[in-house]
């Protein structure tokens, strides 16, 4: 029988907190044994803002995930987002000493460059990704090892954030008497859950779009090449509901869910939303248009500013397997007509990959970064030599931030 | 091609002068002198014997005693005059030296009106660049009193290098109505201490990117009563963000609408040593973002060296729209008629629009908006850029993505841009 590790991932969103149980087995499958959620207070834009109200929030997640999956939690992998998360690319090298074949040492080298990244200074590396390595300027290695040569190069994607932001979401959990095993990026955490390897080679991006913020990731040729986060979501189309059509702002957030929708085609111009009257608010009625061109303007703006910031690093109509949209705000309608005008590929949802439990949750898009978190935990126990040695310096990293 | 007088070349530390004149002005000026390491001179006039007496300056001339035996002209602009003639030797000898010469002066009543222009001649003659901040009285003072303001405004402009001028009805607009009158006041008093302080911090101020005077004469020169001026200060986090949100709230700069008119622009950034270069380009992008592609745009950007001092954007500018200077008195009034009507009269204040929502856009015009108005406006007041408008997320560090606050509404953003 397979050693089977539980794992738990816990996303502290904007609009709800939402751990996930799972099992992971030896052999790939990774089976959901329960999820908790708890709508979220005190976050905004992926940060945290009210500490006691969100530590609540939290605790409430957890021991409901506790309840469902009947499993006692003790450590968590946690997700953590926010406008201070950025990346970038780097190239480093090293001189291969002696007979010119390279080995372990020279792998383990080049990783550990990691401290030579000039990073602003009060930020710290998230996570550092390997795209892939050069021998003598010879592009496209993917395992050097055993390979003769006098340079060994590799690119790296960084993902850096402010550590004392990244510390506040930790301590945070932290509080309530829950060890936190490792911090993993949003966006890295859906990647997981969604893409597979197929996909990554082919070139595909990945668009989260939550409660708060936006976060995407770039995959072409197998490798991260970009990933980043927007401080636009959800709630932003929620806060201009609320101003273009003076409205609640709770009332808003219920127009949004219910009858929000991006499409701007074939409609009369005429039709009217009624609004129920509300405890403190007195009903109103509501042109149709002006609903989908608010929440349209907004999204349409969203995906302009990533299709240039895609666009810096890769030309999007050359990624295979074109754009997938995850989060939240994915379940707008009208969302992936809105992506496919701006960018041009096919647009596509987020389906979760190989992982077996309660089926409602596979293809709830508001999960899709939890599950990543376990999945990204499993990928991490998994015995793969050339990323345990990376995941052993990301938790390195971890623990530093958890010691400051 | 402008020629400037040579003591400007030749002069490598500017002596600046500050004169308060009349009661408004002195109340002024003490307020800048008040502030630590205030560096000018400070000259006070008055025809009032009590005023000159209380007051901080470092120089007073209590003027026309003869005239008015200490008391004051009783809003006459004529007394006014006709006391400043008869102190005219002193008031002379009291400005000769000075290179750079504020006039501060509430217009309207009999000193400020009257002797400003007199004083603006003579500071003219002495050699030095006049600057002259000006204050018009409130439109419920009375007709008399604004038509004294209009008068003696005209008859600086034909001496002042450049005028500051500030409607007290438009300033009003930036104080809660049920504010105290005292408050009100100071208020207003506030933001010509700002104004004046930052003036004399972009011509003295040496810093990695200095503006000359030629530079801010430039932009300043018959700048009259389309003058743009918002000046704005903050400390700690995203300081660049709120210090210029403070400063496109000025009245003068209508909230920020006012900056798409603007023809020459002038930006001054000062702070702190740890003024990042970041802060001074994203506030810049954030101006342009605002302004007419054809609009010149000045840069000075300086550094203290108090490391507790708030990063500072100030904004002077000049509409766009090409005055002839020849007859400025026949422009200004229907000018000063317009930027004054407009702001009182936003687009939203016709009541039937009140429940309605901020724009109403078919949705069949979206590709190609309605046509233009037959008659451009000039100064057709565009939705404001008010800080209001981030709802929710007027309290948290806002998304600044290319330049653009992205916390506003994009459809009141696009609307903005039309």
């Amino acid at each position: 029988m397979a050693r089977e590790k539980i794992h738990v991932g816990l996303e502290i969103g904007t609009t709800k907190v939402c751990a996930v149980v799972a099992e992971c087995r030896r052999d790939g499958e990774v089976r959901l044994l329960g999820v908790g959620e708890s709508p979220s207070r005190g976050v905004r834009k992926g940060e945290i803002v009210d500490f006691q109200n969100a530590s609540n929030c939290v605790h409430d997640a957890l021991s409901d995930a506790e309840e469902r999956s009947d499993h006692e939690i003790k450590s968590v992998w946690l997700a953590v987002t926010g406008s201070h998360i950025e990346s970038s690319n780097h190239r480093r090298s090293v001189t291969i000493e002696g007979g010119g074949e390279i080995t372990e040492k020279e792998i383990e080298d080049i990783a550990s460059k990691d401290k030579e990244v000039s990073l602003p200074k009060d930020n710290d590396i998230l996570h550092s990704i390997l795209q892939q390595y050069y021998v003598d300027g010879r592009e496209g290695v993917i395992d050097p090892i055993g390979i003769g040569g006098s340079k060994l190069e590799a690119d790296y994607h960084i993902i850096h954030g402010v550590v004392n932001r990244i510390q506040s979401t930790i301590r945070c959990v932290r509080k309530i008497g829950i060890d936190v095993e490792d911090v993993v990026v949003n966006s890295v955490a859906s990647a997981h859950t969604i893409l597979d390897d197929q996909k990554k080679a082919s070139g595909v991006v990945v668009i989260d779009i939550g409660g708060g913020v936006t976060d995407y990731i770039v995959y072409e040729n197998g490798a991260v090449r970009q990933s980043g986060v927007i401080a636009i979501g959800g709630d932003h189309i929620t806060n201009d509901l609320c101003i273009g059509l003076r409205i609640p702002i709770t009332r808003a957030e219920k127009l949004k869910i219910e009858e929000g929708s991006a499409i701007l085609e074939n409609l009369s111009g005429t039709e009217k939303i009624t609004l129920k009257n509300d405890t403190g608010f007195s009903g109103k009625e509501i042109d149709r248009s002006m609903l989908n061109l608010i929440i349209h303007s907004r999204l349409h703006e969203l995906f302009g500013i990533l299709r240039n910031r895609i666009q810096e690093v890769v030309p999007i109509h050359l990624l295979g397997s074109g754009i997938i949209l995850t989060g939240g705000c994915s379940l707008i309608k009208g969302v992936r007509e809105v992506a496919e005008s701006v960018f041009e590929v096919p647009v596509h949802f987020a389906h979760a990959q190989s992982i077996t439990g309660p089926t409602s949750a596979f293809d709830n898009p508001q999960l899709s970064t939890c599950i990543g978190l376990v999945k990204y935990a499993h990928a991490v126990d998994a015995d793969a030599p050339q990323e345990s040695f990376l995941n052993r310096f990301i938790s390195s990293i971890t623990r530093k931030l958890h010691l400051i | 091609m402008i020629t400037y007088p040579r003591y400007l070349a030749r002069q490598s530390e500017p002596q600046s002068l500050l004169i308060g004149l009349g009661n408004a002005g002195i109340n002024i000026m003490d307020r800048l002198i008040s502030q630590a390491g205030f560096p000018m001179e400070s000259l006070a006039i008055n025809t009032d014997q009590q005023s000159i007496s209380n007051t901080l300056a470092s120089k007073k001339i209590s003027m026309g005693q003869m005239t008015t035996h200490g008391l004051g002209t009783g809003g006459d602009p004529e007394i006014g005059l006709d006391a400043a003639k008869e102190s005219a030797g002193e008031i002379q000898r009291a400005i000769a030296g000075a290179n750079i010469i504020f006039i501060c002066a509430g217009l309207g009543g009999g000193t400020g009106s009257g002797a400003a222009p007199l004083l603006a001649e003579m500071a003219k003659q002495n050699g030095s660049l006049v600057i002259a901040v000006v204050t018009s009285p409130f439109s419920f003072e009375g007709r008399r009193r604004s038509q004294q303001a209009a008068a003696s405004l005209r008859d600086i402009t034909r001496f002042a290098d450049a005028i500051l001028h500030f409607e007290n009805d438009r300033m009003s607009e930036l104080i809660e109505p049920h504010a105290e009158v005292r408050e009100t006041f100071a208020i207003c008093d506030n933001l010509l201490f700002r104004s004046i302080s930052s003036l004399n911090r972009i011509v003295t101020s040496t810093g990695p990117i200095p503006v000359s005077v030629p530079d801010m004469l430039t932009v300043l020169r018959h700048s009259d009563d389309s003058c743009l001026f918002g000046c704005g200060e903050a400390n700690g986090e995203n300081r660049g963000h709120h210090a210029l949100e403070s400063a496109l709230r000025s009245p003068l700069l209508d909230r920020g609408r006012l900056l798409h008119d603007a023809g020459r622009l002038l930006v001054h950034i000062s702070g702190p040593p740890s003024l990042s270069m970041e802060e001074v380009s994203e506030i810049m992008r954030e101006i342009s973002n605002n302004l007419s592609p054809s609009a010149m745009l000045n840069l000075g950007v300086s550094a203290t060296h108090d490391h507790s001092s708030p990063l500072t954007v100030a904004i002077i500018g000049r509409c766009g729209a090409a005055k002839r200077t020849s007859v400025p008195a026949k422009v200004t009034p229907d000018l000063a008629a317009l930027t004054q009507s407009q702001p009182t009269v936003p687009p939203a204040s016709k009541p039937e629009q009140i429940e309605a929502p901020f724009f109403e856009m078919p949705v069949a015009h979206t590709a190609h908006p309605p046509e233009k108005a037959p008659a451009p406006k000039v100064l057709q007041p565009l939705l404001p850029l008010d800080p209001v408008t981030r709802g929710r997320f007027d309290k948290i560090e806002p998304t600044i993505v290319e330049g653009q606050d992205l916390d506003v509404p994009t459809f009141l953003r696009m609307k903005l841009k039309k």
